[in-house]
């Protein structure tokens, strides 16, 4: 005689792409808030960018009150 | 799991957190700032690289507004950028982390991490105003506040491990963290610069982002545990067996 069940499987392991895409989300997120000086726009503005530093300018007040270092 | 709808919700709530501390900012913090920008001004005034104008005055208020948007702008990436991490560990954590309802593990995993990677790092290297920094020390700086915050995340991350293989009891995690932490809380150097602006300032305005930053983690908590409790992105019917 054959007995068929269903059994549900949770799965539990998380994806390895989730975990990648969010480490890249969070390091690019955090050189854009606490560390870029012209770098990124430098990519497309060449030197202008270091010194006009946009981003740094942008997110100048959140820097400080985040505790990175700025001036 | 469901990857798109974990990702989803980590940057879901690590956004809304961060337009949260982005909007108490601008109540809390943007007037201790307004203030130490104001001396910074006093001191190009004083040089002679500035002059006191109507229309130096007219630029900088345009100025100063737009780049309190940019903070509000910044509280979001900043926002995403964090939940990003907390997602990451909260994944890989869940199912050691204490309590039955995924809110109390989202929040118990907020006040760890806030802990580790922001607090005890803050009490090292505490958040300055503007004025304070010297520009000539800004990688120096940078480098040591890092340096900690990794010291200190993967010290936590190591100890946790160290306890489950060695089947401890939770506690001795806290008390090996606390020595470990310690140790290289003395052993770093501290911040370079020298404080020349009133310290009344630079406490209110410490104060002033301990508490805003703060709330950031506790409302990334809670919206955090509040999604997947509610979406449950880690339950997903994979197989039948016949």
């Amino acid at each position: 005689m054959s007995e068929s069940k269903q059994v549900n499987v949770s799965k539990t392991s998380v994806p390895v792409i989730a975990i990648v895409a969010l480490a890249i989300i969070f390091a690019g997120g955090l050189f854009v808030v606490g560390f870029d000086q012209g770098h990124i726009f430098s990519l497309v503005y060449g030197e202008k960018a270091f010194q006009d530093l946009y981003i740094h300018e942008l997110t100048h007040d959140m820097r400080h009150i985040a505790g990175f270092p700025c001036h | 799991m469901k990857t798109f709808l974990f990702i989803l919700i980590v940057i879901a709530s690590g956004a809304t957190a961060g337009f949260i501390l982005g909007g108490l900012n601008l109540i809390f913090v943007e007037p201790s700032l307004d203030q130490a920008i104001g001396i910074e001004n006093q001191h190009m005034f004083a040089s002679g690289i500035e002059k006191d104008t109507p229309e130096f005055r007219a630029q900088y208020n345009d100025y100063r507004t737009w780049q309190k948007s940019g903070q509000v702008f910044a509280g979001g990436i900043f926002g995403i950028s964090i939940g990003s991490l907390f997602g990451i560990v909260f994944a890989l954590s869940r199912n050691s982390l204490p309590g039955k309802i995924d809110i109390k593990k989202s929040l118990i995993l907020a006040g760890i991490m806030w802990a580790c990677i922001y607090f005890i790092p803050f009490l090292k290297y505490p958040a300055n105003p503007p004025t304070v920094g010297d520009p000539e020390t800004v990688v120096l700086r940078g480098i040591l506040y890092l340096t900690f915050i990794t010291i200190s995340g993967f010290g936590a991350v190591g100890f946790y491990k160290l306890s489950k293989k060695l089947k401890t009891r939770k506690f001795i995690v806290v008390v090996g963290y606390a020595a470990f932490i310690g140790i290289a809380f003395v052993a770093m150097p501290g911040n370079p610069d020298k404080i020349t602006t009133p310290m009344d300032l630079v406490n209110h305005f410490r104060i002033m982002s301990v508490f805003t930053v703060s709330l950031y983690w506790l409302s990334l908590g809670l919206i955090f545990g509040s999604l997947w409790n509610h979406y449950k992105p880690h339950k997903e019917i994979t197989s039948s067996f016949n």
